[in-house]
């Protein structure tokens, strides 16, 4: 919604009101101001009178003018072809500085001595505003000859738009916005007044006819006029030029300022449409048309109401009779049917959906008055109407109620100032009781709490003292708290070991997860909607965006990728569940002088342990997995106390390929699985530890897991810990490998003997032999 | 004797001062050969010639260990120097990795509204109807349910456009009073320089007896948070509205980065918007079926703080897992 300052004034006295204290206020009020522009119009540039207008001797398009500046009589050279005699002119002087920077110095123009410049609008800093030079007339008020141009408030206004939100349809017009400062600044609305001189007047009955079968909600007047001569006074132009809107016909653009200041949605209508042939009779039918909107029409469709006008109905003449329609129509009627059924929008629906103003003829009146002033038409008597049925809303509030939502006393009578203000009746208030009326352009209040936000809008925030809220303590720590304690802990840990945290939609590609295996979401419970087709589904995995993600890294350089993100996932019934990914790629480290530049690249081991660093002591199995972005001879699912929490592979070269990766390591881990249990102590032995390391020769083709069970079955209770140290195969071993195992051995109740030792480490043997065959080297 | 003292003296090398050792004090040293010679000389000059021999014996020796203590400090210096590198070689900078920004702004947020005892809670991104509009007072028709804005699913669920549905479960799963915050990622229909599909929420509510909850609440707390988050600004509230609240309010800070003179980032205002808050509307408890309570409401995009705090200047690359950006977190 634009404003400007001087529009504004026509409603409401703003004298000694800064702009920049009119913009806080606004903005204290709740008309959020988005942009400020004010027109400066240089110095000695001033209003002047054109006394003579010949042509140029060697110039067609050039007119050699007298132009009374005030205070001298001035040879002006103009090119524009709307100059004439008796024109009041905006003239630049010698020594004027335009806003384009030009400056003003007495010329010769094709022989011809030129000591100024008649001004076009758009030379003065106005766009669109009209063609040729100004032309200057009563409406921008009074003005003296030689005065300067920027001495004219219409001139040297301020234009502020006005970011409204969505409840605040009473404020779609300059008259709205000067209420709701009534109310701020305290100072009273002025009405314009209307004379109707009704008497000397042809009926509007005489020459048009309204039908209907049912009111379906809608408030309508009409009002006829014969139109002649319409000319827009400049103030008109000027401003609709400033709000940016511009209508291809006079008279559409009389209504458009007329709406803009009133806020009551008018339309003109070519009255022919309305003729059957051969007749002066325009019958206009109110029906409801087959997406059940109400509509005018005749033998075709003129409009549908306060949505769109058809191109036919409209006024494309300047002279003959003219329908005037002023209409409402309730927003929430309208919203409902076009989310029920929704149809293409003109221009006025925007105001129709928020709330127009439902008084009718605050619009007409205004438009009506505007015709008559400015053109010889002459206007129908009377009016037709046709209303729906209103029944006040009343709304009954107490001050402590007030009081108690805001948190500080306000003054009785400060309420009773800013409700009326607004344009509330409090009439029917008792004692401390508010009993309100709701003017039926704020249908937007509708409860207690609406009217105490009216009150607080005025009352400014600002000036509501903080105070702390007092409660009953109590304690909050719950489930969902400490599941996100779990998770900061493990991006803290992730991000400690040198990864760092990604991000990434919850959505991802189809195609690409399907070619790799992953099941998407359920056709039938699949996204209706997405915003671009490589994010068409809930993602089912972390995988492949973390993969994009790393692809996207080694196309800006980087050699060592190092991510993870911990995020939802979900399920082909959509089920969500969140996730902890990691993905290491290329270089183990940074090329540095402590590599020589040439840093080792990341392996399976090394991946592995950055794993175990943040998730604890894992076990790893052989793994198949279900997808096929893995190496199939490097996979792994991740074992925590006997329970899967996860897989961890190498990138299958093709893929690795396909995402110009260099090697590249990534586990995916269920994160509601990952240990978060509170630790226990175990009970730790006072003598100290031996150490015994075990080289086996076992087939190549045997899995180390085999092994493991094998000894953790019948090792006896002093061995404490065992794990895999050295691998070695040559020739001589042939389809078999040595495998070095470290066992520790401790006992509780003494420092171990040797003689312990090896028996302990017999039975290991003896067991690995009857179940394994296998031996010692 | 004089010459092994000054062997001594002029050993440069603890091998060579072992050397002088041997030969003072060996089997086959000055000193076994002087005390043989002793042998042939009368008792009277024995005991003399021991008692000279025994004081040069401790004297030497003596000088031996001192000159020995001298060579090894000289020899381990030595030896130090050859290791000597050069420090500036050797400046580098971390390789740990590092939070999001996002996500460690979010986990400030809620750390403050922990410490000042309000609970956290989660949901399901994936909503119906009911939690995500309607119980919030944003009935059918409201231009916000246009599915130009939400993302709607074949089978008429929905993404969350906010973390308020967080907010009605809670309150349709427990009695008054509440007093919780909801952070998480919501979806809006948008995809431009600043807007993504995705983004995160941390919302507020606080539910108490009816008449206990005002504004003036409300003022106290986010300013209060404002000011832990963004240091010394001031907060502006300017009236507002939303469909879960009345009255409702934006809140503003001044400008973080022109100090409220007015800059390219605050269109020249010198203000930021970076909340929304209110009275919670009496037709959101009407839906959740609370009687007699009054409370307040707050939300806020977390990217919007974590660009503001941060001076991120690209939305979008937060959610590209761009290590440019992120390494600046370590």
């Amino acid at each position: 919604m634009i404003v400007t300052r001087s529009w504004l004034e026509e409603w409401i006295d703003l004298k000694g009101i800064s702009t920049e204290e009119l913009l806080k206020t606004f903005n204290s009020i709740g008309l959020e101001v988005d942009r400020v522009k004010s027109y400066v119009i240089p110095q000695k540039i001033v209003f002047g009178k054109v006394l003579e207008c010949v042509k140029h001797p060697d110039a067609d398009k050039l007119n050699v003018c007298q132009v009374d500046i005030g205070s001298s009589i001035r040879q002006i050279v103009c090119g524009a072809s709307n100059v004439r005699v008796g024109l009041n002119v905006v003239v630049a002087t010698i020594g004027a500085v335009m806003p384009s920077g030009l400056v003003i110095k007495p010329v010769k123009l094709r022989g011809v001595e030129s000591e100024g410049m008649l001004c076009s609008a758009t030379e003065i800093g106005i766009e669109n505003c009209q063609d040729g030079i100004l032309e200057i007339d009563s409406s921008i008020g009074a003005y003296t000859i030689g005065q300067e141009v920027c001495t004219n408030r219409l001139f040297s206004d301020d234009l502020i738009e006005i970011e409204l939100t969505a409840n605040r349809g009473d404020c779609l017009s300059i008259r709205g916005v000067a209420r709701d400062l009534s109310a701020a600044f305290d100072r009273g609305l002025h009405e314009k007044a209307f004379t109707d001189n009704e008497d000397r007047r042809i009926g509007i009955g005489r020459i048009l006819s309204l039908t209907h079968e049912k009111n379906l909600n809608v408030n309508l007047r009409y009002k006829a006029i014969e139109l002649q001569n319409l000319t827009i006074p400049l103030a008109v132009k000027l401003r609709l030029a400033q709000i940016d809107e511009n209508r291809e016909s006079d008279i559409e653009s009389v209504m458009l300022y007329a709406t803009h200041s009133s806020g009551v949605v008018l339309r003109a209508y070519n009255y022919g449409f309305f003729c059957a042939d051969n007749e002066t009779m325009a019958k206009v039918e109110l029906q409801e048309d087959e997406n059940g909107y109400a509509c005018i029409v005749a033998e075709k469709k003129a409009s549908t109401i306060g949505i769109m006008q058809e191109d036919a109905s409209r006024v494309a003449y300047d002279e003959g009779t003219v329908l005037i329609e002023a209409s409402y129509i309730p927003p929430e009627i309208i919203s409902k049917q076009m989310s029920i059924c929704k149809v293409p929008t003109g221009p006025m629906y925007y105001r129709t959906s928020r709330g127009s103003e439902p008084e009718l003829n605050l619009g007409l009146s205004f438009c009506l008055t505007l015709i008559e002033g400015n053109s010889d038409s002459s206007i129908f008597g009377g009016n037709i109407d046709l209303s729906d049925v209103y029944s006040e809303k009343i709304i009954t509030v107490s001050k402590s109620e007030i009081d108690a939502i805001i948190g500080a006393q306000i003054d009785k009578v400060k309420i009773t100032k800013i409700l009326q203000n607004l344009g509330f009746n409090t009439n029917k208030s008792q004692l401390d009781k508010f009993v309100i009326s709701v003017p039926r352009f704020r249908h937007d209040i509708v409860n207690k709490q609406d009217i105490i936000e009216e009150i607080v809008r005025m009352v400014g925030i600002d000036n509501i003292p903080a105070k702390p809220f007092i409660f009953t303590e109590a304690n909050r720590l719950e489930d969902d708290y400490f599941f996100y304690k779990k998770r900061r802990i493990y991006r803290h840990k992730a991000a400690n070991s040198g990864f760092f945290e990604s991000v990434h939609f919850i959505f991802d590609e189809k195609k690409i997860l399907e070619k790799y295996g992953f099941v998407c979401t359920n056709e039938e419970l699949e996204l209706l909607n997405p915003i671009v087709s490589t994010l068409d589904t809930l993602r089912p995995t972390l995988l492949t965006g973390m993969l994009k993600a790393a692809s996207q890294n080694a196309k800006n350089g980087y050699d060592s990728i190092r991510l993870f993100e911990v995020g939802s996932v979900f399920t082909p019934l959509r089920e969500e569940s969140l996730k902890m990914s990691l993905l290491f790629s290329g270089h183990r480290e940074k090329d540095a002088i402590n590599n020589s530049g040439k840093p080792a690249k990341v392996d399976f081991g090394f991946f592995v342990q950055k794993i175990s660093d943040i998730v604890g002591t894992i076990e790893l199995r052989n793994y198949k997995t279900k997808h096929t972005l893995s190496h199939p001879y490097q996979t792994a699912e991740i074992v925590v106390d006997a329970q899967v929490i996860g897989e961890v592979f190498r990138l299958h070269p093709d893929v690795q390929e396909a995402y110009g990766l260099d090697v590249t390591y990534i586990c995916e881990l269920d994160f509601s699985k990952l240990p978060y249990a509170l630790k226990t102590a175990k009970k730790v032995s006072k003598y100290q530890a031996s150490f015994r390391d075990l080289s086996i020769i076992m087939p190549k083709g045997m899995h180390y897991d085999k092994v493991k069970s094998v000894i953790a079955e019948n090792a006896s209770s002093e061995v404490i810990n065992f794990y895999p140290v050295d691998k070695y195969s040559d020739a001589s071993l042939g389809e078999n490998m040595s495998l070095t195992l470290r066992f520790m051995l401790q006992s509780d109740e003494k420092t171990l003997e040797e003689e312990d030792i090896s028996s302990s480490m017999e039975s290991v043997l003896k067991a690995l032999n009857s179940e394994l065959g296998v031996g010692l080297r | 004797m004089k010459e092994w003292y000054d062997s001594i003296k002029k050993a440069q090398s603890v091998d060579k001062l072992e050397e002088i050792r041997v030969a003072i004090f060996g089997k086959k040293g000055v000193l076994a050969a002087e005390f043989a010679r002793m042998k042939s000389a009368s008792d009277e000059e024995k005991a003399q010639i021991a008692k000279d021999l025994n004081t040069h014996k401790s004297s030497l020796m003596n000088e031996l260990t001192a000159r020995k203590i001298v060579l090894q400090t000289l020899e381990l210096q030595e030896k130090m120097q050859a290791e000597a590198i050069d420090v500036s070689l050797y400046s580098t900078t971390s390789q740990a990795g590092g939070l999001h920004p996002v996500m460690e702004t979010m986990d400030r947020i809620v750390e403050y509204f922990s410490a000042m005892n309000f609970a956290v809670k989660t949901g399901n991104m994936v909503e119906d109807d009911f939690n995500n509009f309607e119980a919030l007072n944003l009935p059918k028709y409201h231009p916000a349910r246009d599915m130009q804005d939400t993302f709607y699913f074949k089978d008429e669920m929905l993404l969350r456009t906010h973390t308020s549905p967080v907010q009605i479960r809670t309150m349709m799963s427990t009695k008054p009073p509440i007093r919780m915050i909801a952070p998480g990622a919501v979806f809006r229909r948008d995809y431009d320089l600043t807007h993504t599909p995705m983004f995160h929420q941390v919302e507020g509510l606080l539910v108490d007896e009816e008449g206990k909850v005002s504004f003036a609440n409300l003022k106290y707390i986010l300013e209060d948070f404002l000011k832990y988050m963004f240091g010394d600004v001031e907060v502006r509230f300017r009236p507002s509205f939303f469909p879960f609240t009345e009255p409702s309010a934006e809140v503003d800070i001044s400008c973080v980065f022109c100090k409220g003179k007015g800059c390219r980032v605050c269109s020249k205002t010198g203000w930021l918007e970076v909340l929304g808050c209110g009275i919670v509307d009496p037709n959101v408890f009407e839906a959740v079926k609370y009687e007699n309570v009054s409370g307040y409401a707050f939300g806020l995009g977390v990217e919007r703080f974590a660009m503001l705090i941060h001076q991120i200047g690209d939305l979008r690359a937060l959610f590209e897992g761009d290590i440019k950006l992120l390494e600046q977190f370590q």
